[in-house]
């Protein structure tokens, strides 16, 4: 009787610890699912029902191509590098040592890589024997990566196995092959699943890897998801409680309704694991397939490849930087079909072109734009179809030093580096007053949002010390150095990036470091917030359309500039981001009286203040600060 | 079972293209000097020094390798007794749980990284707290389904025995269990501790921008900066590192069945 009670007691706090293990591993995803049904873009604060971001999802073809491509790629790489990796590890177990230890080490090299070596790795070595990345190239890379995993799963339980038990098999009389299907594969099938899992979950969520060996119009969802952080929004979450939603019910009728139905326990419990969890992948990646042919829809009597020599348009943009119809309109428009591809930092644009990557679009900023014309790796705009220029406001163009004519680039968005501040917190007096010194205030110590860029950060830097920010002067740039070290100190910021948007958006702090297209959002979500442009200078950018010299579709790639300029596109486009329009009309409307951006200061940046600069491109002043911005924050 | 050995061959030659090639060219920049587009073969070991004479480098370097062993003692100290418990269901029920645990994982990283800095922000907790729950999160389901594996497979005839032969139950566990197990928590290790070194979204995103691992540092040089030539001198340098880490963690395993 006591030991029962004893078990029973033990019994419970097992129970416990395992309820309390998955509560843990559930409480995100439950956050996920309810964030789902909020009723604004915020991931943080909960304002409301609304299903608004699955009808989104469901509408939006660039967010159902993503998770295709994932679940295509997650499965084939799985099951690929599972076969690969068990075959290896029976092999390896029966190899000599020293064979054994060396591929073990060498196997062990893409675990112990970071991502992105492994990543720049592979596309170096795509680039030098000439393979153009693509679909093929992602799943290589992914096998490439899984295989590791499959093999370390499986090893262990190989070397606890009795080896006299396969020699026994052959013995009587069992051909190798039966010997192993028969005799090794039953006995490790369990650390063949979890290595499948493994190489599943990682091929799942990978984004780095993925991001340097895909091909053009192949995205995944953390490419998608991670270049979506510019003002990310909750579709993403409707997407994974959709995921949630459909594993699970596979998952309960595979597992749950047999158990409650015959109580006898099942004897092939390997089968039945094997069997509960290739449903699942089966059953997601048909819903998978179904959502996104509903999503592709062909219309249109206009013959593309007549008029323009192709029927597709490669864009290479920033994330969430474009009006949400303006693509799908673009397609029906002229019956093509636009791979859009997007990116979260210049760097990252100008690293994936120099790998070989073929786009007929890209929105580069004003210093990008003079390296690619630098290194040559852009082609003149077509004058004779791209007519609009003029409806371009004359007083960005003096900005334009980097191509004044307007024969490679044609502006997208721009706008200027400001404070958006609280005024309950921060006195309007007080911000005029400081300007940039605002950063080196204590008494917002730990109240205060800093831009996570070595570029904006020296910017503020040197326009406070009342340098230019595009100096090579070494004493210049030590001096900058030592002021934000200075105002890390003093000030203990908070380092982010466009997490900043939801943060202000929330009030979060007292100010923050902003673009002015993100100010526009965040003053239009927020009364409280206001957007100041300091009279030490600030930078003034610009985000160009630009054709690049390896594109394939030049023609098309000249319509997409002109149809873009249009004055509607312009307006939906601007209206819908919140950065400035290019086009000084559209400017004008959406900051008057009846536009969206009435009375918003941030939508309509200074221009003509001699202390305003753009970039411009610096290799060297580029490399001191980056290693110099890492020094700041590690202080 | 010669024919076994052959089973190797396909991987050796997909590794020399897919890894060590790739690695070679990592290899090639790390000990030569930016030649502005083409290559030029200017060997130096510059790059290397560059990284050990300053402090911050350094101290980043210390700091990942910190941040990365405490994720992984908290995932064995979580992992093993989740991972014992789930072995002793019946196997349906184990089944179930394997299952269970693995479903999150559907769910993007970025996603559920996002979705703890929601719950986070509500508590006034520090910053390398939250990286921690972050990682440990993360990281935590690998650990226990290497460690469930090796324990699902332990023969229940030794318990017995060892029952048999007098030990009590914790006894049992001490010399029996634990030691049957060591290989599936050293497995665990390198799929924890490996990964967590250089990881980079999670410290960025929970720790809020002040957290610079090395991670971080080989994507600034890689990406950011675009001195590939250094950021390969660091990726290097860390690979050896835990290469070293590694053949200790493998010392102590070997030694364990030794006894």
């Amino acid at each position: 009787m006591e030991n029962e009670k004893k078990s029973f007691t033990s019994n419970l706090s097992a129970n416990l610890w395992l309820i309390l293990i998955i509560l843990f591993f559930y409480l995100p995803i439950i956050y996920v699912v309810i964030f789902s049904f909020n009723s604004t873009k915020s991931l943080t604060v909960f304002s409301g029902f609304s299903t608004q971001w699955y009808q989104k999802m469901f509408s939006d073809r660039t967010m159902l191509e993503p998770i295709y491509y994932t679940i295509l790629v997650a499965v084939i790489a799985t099951i690929v590098s599972t076969v690969i990796g068990t075959i290896t590890s029976i092999g390896l177990s029966k190899q000599k040592k020293l064979v054994r230890e060396l591929v073990l080490q060498v196997n062990n090299l893409p675990v112990m890589n970071p991502d992105i070596v492994t990543a720049i790795g592979l596309m170096l070595f795509f680039l030098s024997v000439n393979i153009e990345t693509s679909f093929w190239t992602l799943l290589l890379s992914h096998i490439t990566f899984c295989i590791p995993y499959v093999v370390l799963a499986i090893m262990p339980k190989l070397r606890t196995l009795d080896d006299n038990v396969a020699e026994a098999a052959l013995d009587l009389g069992a051909t190798p092959f039966q010997a192993l299907t028969k005799v090794i594969i039953p006995q490790i099938m369990p650390a063949i699943m979890s290595g499948a899992l493994m190489a599943f979950s990682m091929s799942f969520d990978d984004f780095v890897i993925s991001f340097f060996t895909t091909g053009t119009g192949v995205s995944n969802i953390s490419i998608y998801v991670y270049s979506m952080s510019k003002r990310i929004n909750p579709s993403i979450n409707a997407l994974s409680s959709i995921i949630v939603a459909v594993i699970t019910t596979v998952l309960v009728l595979v597992n749950v309704i047999p158990l409650i139905k015959s109580k006898k326990p099942v004897e092939k419990d390997i089968n039945k694991k094997k069997g509960s969890f290739i449903p699942a992948v089966v059953a997601t990646l048909a819903v998978i397939i179904v959502l996104v042919s509903l999503g592709f829809k062909s219309t249109g009597d206009f013959d593309p490849i007549a008029e323009f020599g192709s029927d597709t348009l490669n864009v290479f943009n920033s994330g969430e930087y474009i009006g949400e119809d303006v693509i799908s309109n673009f397609e029906k428009k002229y019956n093509v079909r636009v791979n859009y591809d997007t990116f979260t930092t210049q760097e990252e644009m100008y690293t994936k072109l120099m790998g070989g990557s073929s786009y007929d679009i890209i929105v580069p900023s004003d210093y990008m734009i003079e390296r690619l014309l630098k290194s040559d790796m852009l082609q003149k705009i077509d004058k004779s179809i791209v007519q609009s220029l003029d409806t371009l406001n004359p007083g960005l163009i003096e900005y334009m030093s980097f191509d004044p004519n307007m024969d490679y680039s044609v502006p997208y968005f721009w706008g200027s580096l400001g404070i958006v501040y609280d005024c309950t917190q921060v006195e309007q007096q007080e911000v005029e007053k400081y300007g940039w010194e605002l950063f080196r205030q204590e008494k917002y110590s730990g109240n205060a949002f800093m831009y996570d860029s070595e570029r904006e950060a020296f910017c503020i830097a040197f326009k406070s010390l009342g340098y230019s920010m595009n100096t090579s002067d070494d004493k210049e740039i030590s001096e900058a150095y030592d002021w934000l070290v200075d105002m890390d100190k003093k000030l203990n910021p908070s380092y982010v990036t466009d997490e900043v948007i939801d943060d202000m958006c929330n009030g979060a702090k007292a100010f923050a470091l902003v673009f002015s297209g993100d100010a526009a959002y965040i003053l239009s979500e927020n009364e409280n917030m206001r957007y100041y442009e300091p009279q030490q200078g600030t930078n003034i950018w610009i985000d160009a359309m630009c054709i690049p010299s390896n594109a394939k579709n030049t023609k098309l790639a000249n319509v997409f500039i002109e149809y873009i300029l249009s004055y509607d596109v312009s307006y939906a486009n601007s209206e819908y981001v919140g950065y400035t329009s290019p086009n000084l009309e559209v400017a004008e409307v959406l900051s008057g009286e009846e536009g969206e951006y009435f009375e918003n200061s941030a939508y309509t940046p200074r221009t003509g203040y001699s202390l305003d600069e753009t970039f411009v491109d610096n290799e060297s002043q580029r490399k001191k600060i980056s290693e110099l911005w890492v020094k700041v924050k590690l202080n | 079972m010669n024919s076994f050995k052959r089973m190797t061959y396909p991987y050796i030659i997909w590794l020399l293209v897919f890894v060590v090639a790739p690695m070679i060219m990592i290899v090639l920049y790390a000990v030569t000097v930016s030649g502005n587009d083409t290559i030029v073969f200017k060997f130096t070991l510059e790059n290397f020094a560059r990284f050990f004479k300053d402090a911050d480098f350094l101290r980043v370097l210390f700091n990942s390798l910190r941040i990365a062993f405490i994720t992984t003692v908290i995932c064995i100290l979580i992992g093993y007794p989740t991972a014992y418990l789930i072995a002793q269901q019946n196997e349906n029920k184990q089944a179930f749980f394997v299952l269970l645990l693995t479903l999150p994982m559907w769910i993007n990283m970025l996603v559920r990284t996002y979705a703890w800095k929601g719950i986070l922000m509500r508590f006034d907790l520090s910053s390398e707290f939250k990286v921690f729950v972050g990682m440990v999160y993360n990281f935590l389901p690998y650990m226990i389904l290497q460690i469930y594996t090796s324990l699902s497979k332990l023969d229940k005839n030794l318990l017995n025995a060892a029952y048999d032969l007098g030990a009590n139950k914790v006894q049992t566990f001490l010399k029996v269990t634990l030691p049957l197990s060591v290989p599936g928590i050293v497995s665990g290790i390198t799929l924890v501790f490996l990964p967590a070194v250089s990881s980079f979204c999670i410290p960025k995103l929970l720790g809020g921008g002040e957290y610079v691992l090395i991670g971080n540092l080989i994507e600034t040089y890689f990406v950011t900066t675009g001195d590939w030539n250094f950021g390969s001198a660091i990726s290097l340098i860390m690979a050896i590192i835990i290469i070293i880490s590694m053949f200790f963690t493998k010392k102590i395993d070997k030694n364990q069945q030794e006894d």
